[in-house]
């Protein structure tokens, strides 16, 4: 196998292995599709130039958060993008939904996009893509316990909201 | 010391995955530990659920067309391959405009120009292209294009259209990068809709010549076509 051919193999593995978590992570930070897909794009776009600067494929993962991170920052944060309709995006769930669990996801769905940055972004790596509390320390520069205590408030935050949102039905407004 | 309630309902709202000795300990100590274990990971599979979003099916072959183009690690044979495709671009440029005649409508040539490169240019198209570039295309076409225009524009490189040369450029919009073609010097049925390979494209006509906004199915084209009518300013002599 030529050293072209090996290259183009390493890069396609890493796309099988992370773009749909990536794509997901992205939707989730930016609250919009069509942006999620560029920024998934570009984010490989930017690993397949850089891809001979990752040593050891075990960071592949990080190494690719960072990447779509720094675009975000880069591109998108300085824009507000509109919110996608979540409903238009379909969802991975095979079987159809009970009414009542709908309207429990849609709340939750609410309640995670009104956090704040810097509750949203540790618990997206935890769920989205499993990281420990130790790697999202390292991931996000802060220390440990700091983690902890945002994963706990994130969690809290959203349960508050839901609740608010249940009441006020505010949900519906934006789903 | 074991872990008092507080702490450990802590513990379980920064973790609720959480197996190490010490949690588990805590959890079988008292029914409320149990019972608060519980609840936080039922609240925990409805939060893995609800951000479970499917990606768009086409992301992962946009990725994978990526590995088509060059890499870095290439970069010292960059003058050499630039020479070389200058020649092989102009060669084949002479070819396509030599050819440009076979095309019976503005639709088939859109179909045939962005089925040679359409996708790729636009998983190319990552930076914001510097204003003077741009400038310097549109001058040759005797064309300009204000902020609202340059500012989306991602790529821009001439392309051959139906009579002479035009531009190809990638935009970012809201919805996505879409691709723009401008056809200096042909004219087109205005408003009309074009589909081809499951794209769709907007032909407008311009002061001089005519554009194509060319977007995926799900993509509203249309959008585009005020800004790309008071954007293109054609037909400009000496620019």
């Amino acid at each position: 196998m030529t050293n072209d051919t090996e290259r183009t193999a390493r890069f396609n593995e890493l796309a099988e292995a992370y773009s749909t978590d990536l794509y997901r992570y992205g939707m989730w930070i930016c609250g919009n599709d069509a942006l999620a897909k560029d920024l998934v794009q570009e984010t490989f776009l930017r690993a397949w130039r850089a891809l001979d600067s990752l040593k050891d494929i075990k960071a592949a993962k990080s190494w690719l958060i960072t990447i779509l991170r720094r675009e975000y920052a880069r591109t998108f944060e300085r824009k507000v993008p509109k919110f996608t309709d979540v409903d238009k995006v379909v969802v991975a769930e095979e079987e159809e939904l009970e009414p009542d669990a709908k309207v429990e996801r849609d709340l939750l769905r609410n309640g995670i996009l009104k956090l704040e940055p810097k509750y949203r972004d540790p618990l997206l790596l935890q769920v989205v893509f499993g990281h420990s509390c130790e790697e999202i320390s390292e991931q996000l520069g802060i220390s440990k316990s700091a983690v902890m205590t945002q994963l706990f408030r994130a969690r809290e935050k959203v349960k508050r909201q839901m609740q608010k949102d249940g009441v006020t039905g505010n949900v519906h407004e934006l789903f | 010391m074991s872990m008092n309630f507080s702490e450990f309902k802590k513990l379980l709202g920064a973790d609720p995955l959480n197996r190490d000795p010490e949690t588990l300990r805590a959890r079988n100590s008292a029914a409320e530990f149990e019972a608060a274990a519980a609840e936080a990971e039922a609240f925990e599979e409805k939060l893995q659920s609800a951000l479970l979003v499917k990606p768009p099916a086409d992301l992962l072959s946009n990725i994978k067309a990526i590995s088509q183009q060059p890499a870095n690690k290439r970069r010292n044979w960059l003058p050499l391959a630039l020479a070389a495709s200058l020649l092989i671009s102009i060669g084949a440029v002479t070819l396509v405009w030599n050819q440009s005649r076979q095309w019976d409508n503005v639709g088939a040539y859109l179909a045939d120009h962005y089925s040679h490169d359409g996708s790729k240019l636009v998983a190319r198209a990552t930076e914001l292209v510097a204003q003077k570039d741009i400038d310097k295309i549109m001058a040759k076409l005797g064309a300009t294009a204000d902020e609202q225009l340059s500012d989306r524009i991602r790529l821009i490189k001439f392309c051959p259209t139906p009579e002479g040369r035009g531009a190809h450029m990638v935009v970012s919009t809201e919805q996505g990068p879409m691709t723009i073609i401008f056809m200096p010097e042909t004219r087109v049925t205005d408003g009309e809709m074009v589909e081809f390979d499951q794209m769709h494209a907007m032909l407008v006509n311009l002061e001089h010549g005519s554009a194509a906004i060319i977007g995926e199915q799900g993509q509203a084209v249309e959008n585009l076509q005020a800004m790309i009518r008071n954007s293109l300013k054609t037909g400009l002599v000496g620019v």
